[in-house]
């Protein structure tokens, strides 16, 4: 049977028994016994995921044989990774300016969630508060002061990629000669790394069914909040799922044509999988590389270089929810948006989706920037905080998706371009 | 046709970007763009220290490992570590006497107004307890605690704090030595993969110090404008602050090339040409860990000194070496006793060189740094604390200088080990392109 069957019955299996759990009186052992699995494969993912980065950036870039092509392919990744997230945000905006699910939201409803959620706002607030907000600020930050301490903490993942590619940059400037042994390391330990995720990856129907079981037994008792806010719910998961099955396939059409879709969503099924039941795109990385590399073939250098960066600075889905949420809350409290407010919305959605990776509390704390920067009252998050995880499980695994459309695209581009040079080459001895 | 930049050297490039970066803030100050410099020009100058930051740590680990397994005998490794920290104790201990002669000379504290001393001692109480505290904590530990802070429990924890670089020295030596005991073929590929690692660092370092004008202009327009406001403080401190300023480039500019041309065969120009560079980065950053990788690549690269030296001598002196903090110390202890009217005896004026000299010694990475270790210096001869007040305001520039004075120390005792090891001129084959 193929990994990623096994990870959906995985998937099916933790469903069903999470709802049997809840039925049943066996939450708590779902809890004791089960939920631990679940946390080991998370924790063996984030595990991996540091040396996956380091390692194969180094790799992929320090295989490349001129700075040019690092340049070219770093320009091209950052400009469609903003491009992509600004028409997530803008769809986002469409959608919820449509759809308005914020108009019939009950008035003692929305009492009931500020009373709730009122702590966790307070912390989130000061974290936001918290965050110094010079303009130079994000650039600094990714710069690391000290590459081991760097590498000691999951948060700073753009610092380590920062020092891989000054790393690998230095070592494609120096003699083959000069650095062989370490060029020899480093493949010896690429090996290494994607063994261990295969490894880890066997384990993975065992960990999907965990963390599914432990969520669904986590979540039993807030089914009335999925009601209450059923239309608000309905329009950010409907949103997600056409960037997952309309536009990130249109992209591919339009821009790769070679690539089948179905062969696109099944190669990158099982990384969605993982993403949806970790909530965490770091911990998706190694399968999405992976799968990348052998299922759709794209080449070693792009996928090491475009897939991490893409982890840190590609947040599609948590892009498009923010405006979905932002515009969603002004709804509900009954505040019009003009058409300059929701323009700052997609430039703030955008740009706190690129520029503040390892923001703790994430893209909550992303929200109220946004909140904040069109005026809106931050109370309002109170509305949207009880759906938050699952909408974050499904978020990520948009995020993911869209990493790897990206990376898609540019092999295809890098190919084409190394295709033409190639019939250039073979054409010139004719002339 | 293409016509051919013109190369002017990295130097050249440095100095411009410190010039323009004085002129810059000047400008900023008076026109009101100090919130501009501040979010828009600083960071890149913060930038700048952060990649030579992180360029340190692996570049001690690997410069030392590369120099020291290149010593074949553990006697000439011994030897030269017994030379480094002898002339390092001789330097610092010379930088003191000094700053003791001179302050005893010129008295700058018999004019010190009293109403001055009370207001810089109301503005600076909170910062002295501070201090204070953490200099308490310091002189509770027992004698040995250097020895024990010296040596890592964790050598990735270690390596993770740039405060604990005499750690990772220490641990490097020990890796060292080990290679050097074991037969050639036992660690062949760890040699070559270090090899290779030291070389990629170097080449690292060469991109970073492409940046450097550009990092040295953010540098030094952010802190004029940061010190627009505390001019006056110069003006009160004057004779105190010039006293200093005018020592330490004593320090920079006399007693360093008597050194060089006493025990050396490198010509003194050819020794500040080359250590311009490193002088100029000091002094911006005022950090000489920041320094280490262009001091390390100053003196192997330029200076020829060879890379067994070197590696060793500099890396070390980093972390114990600090002739411009501990003439700074001696200076401001005797400068703070006259302007509170005590009188140091002969005993108190040696017990300062004593303390002095084990405080530079013996707190690497205490944070605070200097003056932390001058709440110990004057606790020792029993000047009241609060007399830091005094000194504060000024501390900042001051330190700039002092650091630039610690890292031309540390290359002069490299450059003395170097020749009496006559390991000076050995051709250095890495390529270098930025002149």
């Amino acid at each position: 049977m193929p990994l990623w069957a096994k990870i959906i019955i995985g998937m099916a299996l933790g469903l069903i028994w999470g709802m049997i759990a809840t039925r049943t009186g066996l939450s708590k052992f779902t809890l004791d016994w089960i939920k631990p699995w679940g946390t080991i494969f998370l924790k063996l993912l984030k595990l991996i995921a540091v040396p996956l980065i380091f390692v194969s950036l180094v790799k992929g870039i320090s295989s490349l044989t001129d700075i040019s092509k690092l340049s070219r392919i770093g320009v091209k990744t950052v400009t469609y990774y903003i491009a992509s997230t600004l028409i997530a945000t803008t769809f986002g905006l469409f959608l919820v300016n449509t759809v308005k699910p914020g108009n019939t939201f009950p008035e003692e409803k929305r009492a009931e969630f500020m009373d709730k959620w009122q702590g966790t706002i307070d912390e989130s607030q000061l974290l936001a508060e918290s965050s110094d907000h010079s303009p130079l600020r994000f650039i600094v930050d990714m710069v690391p002061d000290n590459i081991i301490n760097a590498m000691g903490d999951n948060s700073q993942m753009l610092q380590i990629i920062f020092f891989a590619i000054l790393f690998a940059v230095a070592m494609v400037l120096l003699k083959e000669s000069q650095v062989k042994t370490v060029k020899n390391i480093f493949d010896g330990l690429n090996d290494i790394i994607i063994k261990i995720i295969e490894l880890i990856m066997l384990f993975a129907p065992y960990g999907v069914f965990a963390l599914l079981a432990g969520v669904i037994v986590d979540f039993a008792g807030d089914a009335d909040i999925f009601l209450a806010l059923g239309k608000y719910f309905t329009t950010v998961m409907v949103g997600l799922f056409i960037l997952i099955l309309i536009v990130y396939p249109i992209y591919l059409k339009i821009f790769t044509r070679k690539i089948p879709i179905s062969k696109f969503l099944k190669a990158v099924l099982p990384a969605q999988m993982v993403a949806f039941s970790t909530s965490s795109s770091a911990a998706a990385l190694p399968v999405n590389m992976r799968q990348n590399i052998e299922e759709l073939n794209v080449s070693e250098e792009v996928a090491d270089f475009v897939l991490p960066v893409g982890v840190t600075i590609n947040m599609d889905a948590t892009a498009f929810y923010q405006s979905v949420a932002a515009v969603f809350i002004a709804q509900v409290y009954g505040i019009d948006l003009t058409i300059a407010q929701q323009l700052t919305i997609v430039l703030m959605a955008t740009m706190s989706s690129i520029g503040s990776p390892g923001v703790p509390g994430g893209s909550i704390v992303l929200v109220i920037m946004v909140l904040t920067s069109v005026g809106l009252p931050v109370e309002g998050l109170a509305l949207i905080l009880g759906v938050d995880r699952p909408l974050d499980m499904l978020r990520s695994s948009v995020n993911i998706t869209g990493d790897s459309t990206i990376a898609n695209i540019i092999n295809y581009s890098e190919q084409k371009r190394n295709g033409k040079l190639a019939a250039k080459q073979k054409a010139q001895p004719n002339f | 046709m293409k016509q051919k930049k013109r190369k002017y050297p990295l130097w050249l490039k440095i100095i411009f970007g410190m010039i323009l970066g004085i002129i810059w803030g000047l400008i900023a100050v008076k026109t009101g763009l100090v919130n501009f410099t501040e979010d828009w020009v600083k960071p890149w100058g913060t930038i700048f220290i952060k990649l030579l930051k992180v360029v340190a740590v692996p570049l001690i680990f690997v410069s030392l490992i590369k120099g020291i397994t290149s010593i074949t005998d553990i006697t000439k490794l011994s030897r030269i570590g017994a030379k480094t920290l002898g002339l390092y104790i001789a330097s610092t201990v010379i930088a003191i006497i000094f700053g003791l002669v001179l302050v005893n000379l010129v008295k700058p504290g018999h004019a010190f107004s009293q109403a001055t001393r009370q207001a810089f001692q109301l503005q600076y109480e909170n910062n002295i307890k501070d201090s204070e505290g953490i200099a308490g904590q310091l002189k509770e530990r027992p004698p040995l605690a250097f020895f024990e802070d010296m040596v890592p429990d964790n050598i990735i924890a270690a390596s993770g704090d740039n405060s604990k670089m005499l750690q990772v020295i220490f641990f490097s030596l020990l890796f060292s030595i080990a290679i050097i005991i074991l037969e050639a073929k036992q660690v062949k590929v760890v040699k070559q993969l270090f090899d290779g690692l030291n070389d990629i660092i170097l080449k690292i370092v060469d991109i970073i110090m492409r940046f450097a004008p550009i990092g040295v202009f953010a540098l030094l327009s952010a802190l004029i404008a940061e010190f627009s406001g505390d001019v006056q403080l110069f003006v009160a401190l004057g004779k105190y602050a010039a006293l200093t300023i005018v020592g330490l480039l004593i320090m920079i500019f006399g007693l360093y090339p008597t050194y060089i041309r006493l025990f050396t065969k490198i010509k003194t120009r050819d020794f500040y040409k080359n250590l311009l560079p490193v002088q100029v980065v000091a002094f911006s950053t005022s950090s000489s860990a920041a320094t280490l990788p262009v001091t390390l690549k100053q003196c192997t690269q330029k200076l020829k000194i060879s890379r067994s030296v070197a590696n060793f001598v500099l890396p070390v002196g980093v972390t114990i070496n600090m002739d411009g903090s501990s003439f700074y110390q001696a200076v401001s202890a005797v400068f703070i006793a006259q302007v509170f009217g005590l009188d140091l005896n002969l005993t108190q004026q040696l017990t300062i060189i004593l303390t002095a000299t084990l405080a530079s010694i013996g707190a690497p990475g205490v944070p605070g740094g200097a003056v932390i270790m001058l709440v110990i210096v004057l606790s020792s001869v029993g000047i009241p604390a609060e007399g830091l007040a005094l000194i504060m305001g000024v501390e900042r520039p001051l330190d700039m200088i002092r650091t630039v004075a610690n890292v031309t120390g540390d290359s002069a005792i490299a450059s003395i080990v170097a020749s009496t090891e006559n390991e000076v001129g050995v051709e250095d084959f890495d390529d270098d392109n930025d002149n």
